[in-house]
């Protein structure tokens, strides 16, 4: 691991510490936010460089902003503890989330290692043909927009019809 | 301008009053906004070829006019917005993927079958047509979720959060 790689996961797991334990909203959102932004990086660490912009993009600017939003319509109770009190029934469930999830990392390869996932049949498929048949020069798009472009397009409708559907939830709880 | 205005002819300027009135945050926003979307449109039109693509670009595109609305007022906005233009840009969006897919039935092809169009290189301008469509998708999604939280999206209704 690299002095950057081990300073990106500490400023990481102290942010996502900050947005649970912080007792204000505001402060948790923005800790949030930081957060997202350190994920982000931590994506193009490990070369998955459309994933971080969409982290980038989506995690730490929209959503901080709808939050913000959300939170300037309630009200901030009024309180000197600065953290959160922590129910030692949840921390035991946190604790033990935490331990299963980490239990599955030293299986994880190493980046960029040969694995049946990136020398499989159709991974090399993809790689050898896709630039040729294709003709885009990101791989990523070749497979998003050509060889899956059905789940895609998928993808475009069931954003399509939640838009619908949240336009019309909204709308109603406008009305009222 | 929304329908609670006197309707005399007038401008009436303390209704048009920014959100929060920062000057840095305004001149922040002036001079990053333009940066902004030529990034996400750069990332729209050529992530074919690097990193990124419809969705990201989109998503970077829409993140534009959210920034206008916290710095110059989202009552402001809102107003200077179409609701139907944005609607249509969702619309657009989905369709245009649809279209894609569907137009290379009647040219003989497969359902989303790029080569099947007569053009050159088809297969490269199919797909940047489909992230453009994707493109328009997001930027639309983001933009109307962001005044439908804020406000609701019918232009005549009086904000809540203002008397």
């Amino acid at each position: 691991m690299t002095p950057l790689e081990a300073v990106v996961l500490v400023f990481v797991i102290g942010c996502a510490l900050a947005a649970a334990l912080l007792r204000d909203v505001l402060s948790a959102i923005i800790a949030f936010a930081a957060y997202s932004l350190g994920i982000a990086v931590i994506w193009v660490i490990l070369q998955a460089p459309d994933v971080a912009l969409t982290e980038a993009a989506v995690g730490a600017g929209v959503m901080t902003l709808l939050l913000l939003l959300t939170i300037a319509k309630t009200v901030r109770p009024e309180s000197d503890a600065s953290f959160e009190d922590v129910r030692p029934r949840s921390l035991v469930v946190v604790v033990a989330f935490a331990a299963v999830l980490l239990a599955t990392v030293p299986a994880l390869p190493a980046i960029g290692a040969e694995t049946p996932v990136t020398t499989g049949e159709v991974t090399s498929y993809y790689l050898e043909n896709a630039y040729e048949e294709t003709e885009v020069g990101n791989a990523v798009t070749a497979v998003l927009a050509a060889y899956r472009g059905f789940d895609t397009l998928g993808e475009a409708v069931v954003v399509f019809s939640a838009v619908v559907a949240v336009l019309m939830v909204l709308r109603r709880e406008v009305m009222a | 301008m929304s329908a609670d205005e006197p309707n005399d002819g007038l401008v009436h300027t303390e209704d048009r009053t920014p959100y929060v009135e920062s000057t840095i945050i305004m001149t922040t926003v002036r001079t990053v906004a333009p940066f902004i979307l030529t990034l996400g449109l750069f990332v729209m039109f050529h992530g074919a070829d690097s990193a990124g693509g419809g969705f990201q670009g989109g998503a970077i595109a829409g993140t534009v006019v959210l920034l206008l609305a916290f710095a110059f007022g989202i009552r402001a906005v809102r107003d200077w917005l179409n609701p139907a233009a944005v609607l249509g840009l969702v619309a657009a969006g989905v369709g245009t993927f649809l279209l894609v897919a569907v137009g290379s039935l009647p040219l003989s092809g497969e359902f989303l079958q790029y080569t099947a169009y007569p053009v050159p290189h088809a297969s490269k301008y199919g797909i940047e047509l489909v992230e453009l469509g994707i493109g328009a998708l997001v930027a639309g999604v983001i933009v109307g979720l962001f005044f439908l939280v804020a406000v609701g999206f019918d232009p005549g209704e009086p904000l809540e959060d203002e008397p």
